[in-house]
């Protein structure tokens, strides 16, 4: 199987300011959001990021998409540096996150093509694709109407079809599927099965568990910005519950730093 | 200039010029600057010309019969009142601006007049009121007065100063009066809306695409940083210029109605005055643009990026009330200095005595000083604890 990710003893840490330090009632001034932190994904599956809030899943796909910089360690993408050419690594991944806005002013339609041009996507070939990813997400009677004016269920549509406007092999999704009601959330889930089906390689960073049990092959879970555990999801399922797994890992972690 | 650059310029374009909000405060501020500066010249000239047709109402005693030419000059149409009044009678109609003026000359004045000597006790006095709070009560005063005063000089005359009056003693010609008006005026306010004009526009495509996260999106696509800056001072400069022109625009066309009651005149200046104004607002145009951008990079929010800049504009206002002290005597090193280079080459440049190697060290620097916050800038969108620091 061909590896197109490779993340290598990632180390990120965080200076604490007065105030995140009286939130988090710590009197450390400095934080490890991740801590050797490394993990692989082929091509053509589905990796989960599995983790309580605070883990260091979103610093981690920040890291991934060049947002960030790690202070030790490699990301690699497709057989490029993350660190040493982050420019390079933007044209081979699609990023997903709530955290990323699309301008209120703008329509999708106009968006679309904005972000096309900025990937150097020829324009017949962006053409085509818009319309059969604005068909597929019933984006089209939407196309004229500014970002402002749509539903979040439709922004996220949006934002998703927008990530993947130069069809990259590798796609990063953070809490896809955050905030959004049945319907749109089964289209979005279907759309990375789809994806996959495709030979896409998927990184989807999530705390819920269903989620990964039906789409992911093999997932990790972080907790502390560390990987506590690391496998087959199939794997997992023949034993126990990913649920309880995951339980199992945060209770013997607590009880650790509590020792 | 790469594909991504103009891809960025096309989009905040667009953003700016087909948002009715965005257009409507560019162009607003050139229409405003016409219809108050027109206003207020026209008031302005208002409270100073009096009507040609108005009948100046005069109570006076005891006038001499040889001082009748003064009331019968033809440039003032005046009525005499008749009927005897009391001190509190033609008081309170001054007061009340019935009455113009009133003259109370003592008895025997002309004759007092001539008789009197220096030293031979008190002369002969004439008393006139008036009501200053009335423009025409004000202007038959001063013509009273001034007459006078000018007889009382006549009558111990021993020299004339400028006795001849078809010579021109003020040989400041039209145009030069209107060039010390314009370059006492316009730096400063070309200056103040340059960077008004820079600083909403600034703000908005930086610090607000910072807060409301849009900023993190165009981070993740292929364009490199440097481009992501280059992209924003162009598009920000071209839109601050569309502002100043309406602003210019607005002064330019109101400066004469401001100006009412002199002879002013922008008739001097030819195409070749204005493409050297151009060349240097250009030039300051981005310089101020260069400056915004990292002031709202640094900002987290349009609100702080807005509060960062106060400090820039008083110092910008400083630098442009320094127009105001006359024309430039700057030395060729202090056209190192930016924003002080482009005031003093604006000054020279509507004084019509353009240094051309000053104002070529002044582009050059401005320019200078653009490339390197361009560096910075770009510096500035790589940064995580700037870019990603809430």
């Amino acid at each position: 199987m061909k590896t197109l990710l490779e993340v290598k003893a990632l180390v990120k840490t965080f200076n604490l300011s007065k105030k995140q330090q009286r939130i988090q009632k710590t009197k450390e001034k400095k934080k490890v959001a991740v801590n050797d932190l490394s993990f692989q994904a082929y091509e053509g599956e589905i990796y989960g990021l599995l983790g309580p809030n605070g883990a260091g899943k979103t610093t981690t796909l920040r890291i991934l998409a060049g947002l960030i910089k790690a202070d030790q360690g490699e990301a690699i993408v497709d057989g490029v540096s993350v660190t040493k050419n982050p420019d390079l690594v933007h044209s081979k991944i699609g990023f997903l996150t709530s955290e990323l806005k699309l301008e209120d002013f703008f329509t999708p339609n106009y968006l679309y093509d904005y972000f096309s041009e900025l990937h150097h996507v020829d324009k017949q070939v962006a053409k085509t694709r818009k319309e059969e990813l604005f068909s597929k997400f019933g984006i089209d009677e939407f196309r004229e109407v500014k970002v402002a004016e749509l539903s979040t269920g439709m922004k996220q549509k949006v934002s998703l079809v927008i990530s993947i406007v130069h069809n990259p092999n590798i796609i990063i999704f953070d809490e896809p599927t955050n905030g959004l009601d049945i319907i749109t959330a089964k289209i979005v889930t279907d759309f990375l099965i789809e994806l996959k089906k495709e030979g896409k390689t998927l990184i989807l960073s999530t705390h819920i568990f269903s989620l990964v049990e039906k789409l992911c092959d093999r997932v990790g879970i972080i907790i502390d910005g560390k990987m506590a555990y690391e496998g087959y999801v199939s794997d997992i399922n023949k034993e126990s519950s990913l649920e309880d797994l995951f339980f199992n890992l945060y209770e013997t972690s607590r009880g650790e730093s509590h020792e | 200039m790469s594909k991504n650059v103009i891809t960025m310029i096309k989009k905040e374009l667009t953003r700016f010029f087909t948002d009715r909000r965005m257009l409507f405060s560019l162009i607003l501020p050139g229409l405003l600057i016409y219809v108050l500066y027109s206003f207020m010249g026209n008031i302005t000239s208002r409270m100073i010309e009096v009507d040609e047709d108005y009948e100046y109402q005069v109570y006076m005693v005891q006038e001499p019969q040889e001082l009748e030419g003064l009331r019968l000059n033809e440039n003032y149409d005046i009525s005499l009142k008749t009927e005897t009044l009391t001190k509190d009678e033609w008081m309170k109609k001054l007061e009340n601006k019935e009455l113009d003026l009133v003259i109370l000359y003592e008895a025997e004045f002309y004759n007092k007049m001539l008789n009197y000597t220096v030293g031979s006790g008190d002369a002969p006095m004439v008393e006139i009121y008036y009501n200053s709070t009335k423009n025409e009560s004000s202007e038959l005063y001063n013509y009273y007065v001034g007459s006078l005063s000018y007889m009382e000089s006549q009558l111990s005359n021993k020299f004339d100063i400028n006795r001849s009056t078809d010579v021109k003693y003020d040989l400041a010609s039209e145009d030069d009066m209107s060039i010390q008006m314009i370059t006492a005026l316009l730096p400063f306010l070309l200056l103040t809306f340059l960077f008004s004009g820079a600083m909403s526009v600034a703000s908005e495509s930086i610090a607000g695409e910072k807060e409301r996260g849009t900023f993190a999106t165009l981070l993740i696509t292929p364009t490199k940083k440097s481009e992501i800056a280059l992209g924003k001072i162009i598009s920000l400069s071209i839109i601050t210029l569309v502002s100043a022109a309406s602003s210019f625009t607005g002064l330019m066309l109101s400066l004469p109605k401001l100006m009412s009651g002199s002879d002013f005149s922008i008739s001097m200046y030819g195409f070749g005055t204005y493409a050297l104004l151009f060349t240097v607002i250009i030039s300051t145009v981005l310089i101020y643009v260069v400056l915004l951008a990292l002031v709202s990079a640094y900002a987290k929010s349009i609100k702080e990026a807005g509060a960062l800049a106060v400090p820039l504009m008083i110092l910008n206002m400083l630098v442009g009330i320094s127009s105001m002290i006359g024309p430039s005597t700057a030395k060729t090193v202090l056209y190192l200095i930016p924003v002080y280079n482009s005031v003093q080459s604006i000054i020279s440049i509507l004084s019509l005595e353009v240094n051309m190697m000053n104002l070529a060290i002044t582009i050059a620097t401005n320019f200078v000083f653009v490339a390197v916050g361009v560096v910075l800038l770009t510096k500035m969108f790589n940064s995580e604890r700037i870019m990603f620091n809430k």
